[in-house]
C-alpha cells in the first residue's frame, strides 16, 4: 500500500469546512446580536454589554421556561425509556419472529411522521368535542374533556405524543439489542429458576447497558426538539403553561416584539448549556 | 405453569395495544381525509360515512400547498444531494483512514446536534436578510446542508466500517488505486447501509419545521409550514382539509418505511 495518499486530505476537508462555515458563522453571529439591542423592525443597533443577560434574570417568563424545559425533559427522557425497554422485553417474550418483523415496521410509523403531522393529529384526538382519545371520557361521564386547556395536563399532553413518537421507536431497537445478545447467560438464569423479571433486571440489562445509555443521550439531545410540537399544540399555552425555552426564544423574537437580541441571548445561553451538558455526559460515557 | 401462560397472555395484550396506539392516530387521520365536515365534527366519532375526494382535490388544487410541495422537494432533495456527495467520501475516510483526530471530527459532526435549532435560525435569519437571501430556497438549501451532511457522516462512518477490510485489500492487489477502491468498491458493498442512512437525513429535513418557520415567510415557504398555518385557522376550522394535509405531508417520509427499518436491523444485528 502506498502509505502517502491525497484522499483523506481531499475527501475531508471539503465537508469540515462547510460544516465549520456553517455552524460557526451562526454561532459568532447569534453570540454578537446577544450583546447588541437589535430589533427586528430597525435598522441600527448599538451594543448594550451584558444587559440582555442582566434582564433575562429578572424575567419571570425566561425562569418559566427554563422550568418547563427541564420537567419536559426529565418526562420525555423517563417515560421514553421505560416505555421502550418494557416494550423492548415483552416483545422479545411474546411475539413470534413473524410478529417481530410486522412490529418493527410498524412502531415506525409514528417517528417517521412529520412532527406537525403528529400534533396536528393527536391535537385532533384529544379535540374535547370531537376527539376519538377523548371519546370514551366523554361517553361514560358525559363531560368533555380539554386536556389541552387544562394548565395542570396541558404539558404532559404534549409530552406523551413525544413519547409515542419516541418510545415505538426505540422498543424496536431494543428489541434487536435483545436478539443480539448471547442465548447461554438467559438459558443458565433460567435454569438457575431465576423470575423472567429477574432475568431481564439482573442478566439481560446489564449486558446492554452501554447501548442503553448511548440511546437516553440520544434522546436527550432530541427531546430539546419540542418546539414544532408544542407550537402546533398549544403556542406555550394555556397562559406560560407549555412555553419552553425555544418557543418563549421565538415569541420574543418573532411574534411579540421582535426583539431579535433578547431572542438571541436565551439562545446564546441555551447552546452554552447543552453544548456544556452534552460534551461532559458524552466525555463520561466514552471514558 | 399456567401463570407463565397467562402471563405471556398479558404480555401479547400489551404489545397488541402498542401496535393499536402506533397504527390507529394515522389511519385514522387518514379516514377522517375522505370525510365531510358534517362527519367530523359529530359528538360520536364515526366509522361509516359517505366519502368524499372533495378534502384532497381541494389541498391538492390550492396554491400554497403545491408550492410548498415544490419547495420542499427542491430544498430537502438538493440538500440530501450536497450532504452525499460532500459526506459520503469524508465518511469513508474516517472510517478507513488512520487519522490522527478521527474521534474529534466524529464528536464535532455530533455536536452540530445538540445546537438548539432556534439559536442556528436567529443568527441564520440576520445574515440571509443581510445578504438578500431571506426567504429563498438557496438559504435553505444551505442551513439544511448543516443537518443533512452531519447526519450522512454520522450515519455512514459505521457503513463504511462494515465493510470487510480483505475486499477492499484484494482489490488493492488487484491494482485498484484509492480513489478507484472507494468509488468500485466501498461505495456498491456498503450501498445497502448507506442508502438508509441517505433516507434518513431526508426524513430529517423534510420534517424539519423550526428552521423554515422563521428563514422563510412566503416564496421558499416548506409543506409543514404551509400545513402548520391550516392548523391555525379560526374557528370554523376546515377539518376535513387538514386530515388530508396532514396526510400529504406524512406521505414522503413513510414511503421510506420499508428501506429505514432494515437499516436499523442491520445496524443493530452487525454490531452484536
Amino acid at each position: 500500500m502506498k502509505s502517502k495518499t491525497s484522499l483523506p486530505a481531499v475527501f475531508i476537508s471539503p465537508s469540515m469546512i462547510v460544516l465549520a462555515v456553517l455552524a460557526f458563522v451562526p454561532t459568532v453571529f447569534a453570540i454578537n446580536i446577544a450583546f447588541q439591542d437589535k430589533q427586528l423592525s430597525s435598522e441600527d443597533s448599538h451594543y448594550v454589554g451584558l444587559a440582555n443577560f442582566i434582564a433575562l434574570f429578572s424575567d419571570r417568563r425566561f425562569l418559566n421556561s427554563i422550568v418547563v424545559s427541564l420537567t419536559w425533559e426529565v418526562m420525555t427522557v423517563v417515560a421514553t425509556m421505560c416505555i421502550a425497554v418494557l416494550l423492548g422485553i415483552l416483545m422479545f417474550e411474546a411475539a413470534s419472529a413473524r410478529m417481530r418483523n410486522i412490529l418493527s415496521v410498524v412502531f415506525l410509523i409514528p417517528v417517521l411522521m412529520p412532527r406537525v403531522s403528529a400534533a396536528f393529529v393527536w391535537k385532533f384526538a384529544f379535540h374535547p368535542l370531537f376527539g376519538l382519545a377523548v371519546y370514551p371520557y366523554k361517553a361514560i361521564t358525559g363531560q368533555p374533556l380539554d386536556l389541552l386547556a387544562n394548565p395542570s395536563t396541558a404539558l404532559a399532553t404534549v409530552a406523551f405524543v413525544d413519547v409515542w413518537q419516541w418510545s415505538l421507536f426505540f422498543s424496536v431497537i431494543i428489541l434487536h439489542l435483545l436478539e443480539s445478545l448471547p442465548h447461554e447467560p438467559l438459558e443458565a438464569a433460567e435454569l438457575d429458576h431465576a423470575r423472567t423479571w429477574e432475568r431481564y433486571a439482573y442478566v439481560a440489562l446489564p449486558m446492554l447497558k452501554i447501548p442503553l445509555i448511548s440511546l437516553t443521550f440520544v434522546k436527550m439531545i432530541e427531546s430539546l426538539r419540542s418546539f414544532d410540537l408544542i407550537y402546533v399544540m398549544t403556542r406555550g399555552g394555556p397562559g406560560i403553561k407549555t412555553e419552553t425555552l425555544d418557543m418563549y426564544a421565538f415569541s420574543q423574537g418573532f411574534i411579540e416584539s421582535g426583539n431579535i437580541s433578547y431572542a438571541s441571548s436565551m439562545a446564546v445561553l441555551m447552546m452554552v448549556a447543552t453544548t456544556i451538558a452534552f460534551t461532559a455526559l458524552w466525555k463520561r460515557v466514552h471514558a | 405453569m399456567s401463570s407463565r401462560g397467562r402471563g405471556k397472555w398479558v404480555a401479547k395484550s400489551a404489545v397488541a395495544l402498542a401496535a393499536a396506539i402506533a397504527v390507529i392516530p394515522a389511519l385514522w387521520t387518514l379516514l377522517n381525509a375522505f370525510k365531510n365536515r358534517v362527519d367530523l365534527v359529530t359528538p360520536t366519532p364515526l366509522l361509516i360515512f359517505h366519502p368524499t375526494l372533495d378534502n384532497i382535490l381541494y389541498v391538492l388544487g390550492r396554491e400554497s400547498v403545491t408550492a410548498g410541495l415544490i419547495n420542499s422537494i427542491l430544498v430537502s432533495g438538493a440538500s440530501v444531494l450536497i450532504g452525499m456527495v460532500l459526506g459520503l467520501p469524508a465518511a469513508y475516510a474516517v472510517a478507513r483512514y488512520p487519522i490522527k483526530r478521527a474521534d474529534d471530527i466524529q464528536f464535532f459532526v455530533l455536536s452540530l446536534r445538540f445546537l438548539p435549532p432556534v439559536a442556528v435560525a436567529i443568527p441564520l435569519m440576520v445574515i440571509w436578510l443581510d445578504l438578500g437571501l431571506y426567504d429563498s430556497r438557496v438559504a435553505l438549501i444551505a442551513t439544511y446542508t448543516l443537518l443533512t451532511l452531519s447526519s450522512i457522516i454520522w450515519l455512514a462512518v459505521p457503513a463504511f466500517k462494515r465493510v470487510p477490510k480483505e475486499v477492499e485489500e484484494a482489490a488493492k492487489v488487484d491494482g485498484y488505486g484509492p480513489y478507484a477502491i472507494f468509488f468500485l468498491i466501498a461505495l456498491p458493498v456498503a450501498s445497502r447501509s448507506l442508502i438508509g442512512a441517505v433516507a434518513f437525513s431526508f426524513v430529517l429535513v423534510w420534517n424539519e419545521f423550526l428552521i423554515a418557520l422563521m428563514l422563510t415567510t412566503s416564496d421558499a415557504k416548506t409543506l409543514p409550514i404551509v400545513a402548520s398555518e391550516l392548523t391555525q385557522l379560526g374557528r370554523d376550522v376546515p377539518w376535513g382539509i387538514l386530515n388530508a394535509s396532514v396526510i400529504l405531508l406524512s406521505l414522503p417520509p413513510l414511503l421510506f418505511i420499508g428501506i429505514l427499518s432494515g437499516f436499523l436491523n442491520s445496524v443493530i444485528k452487525k454490531k452484536a
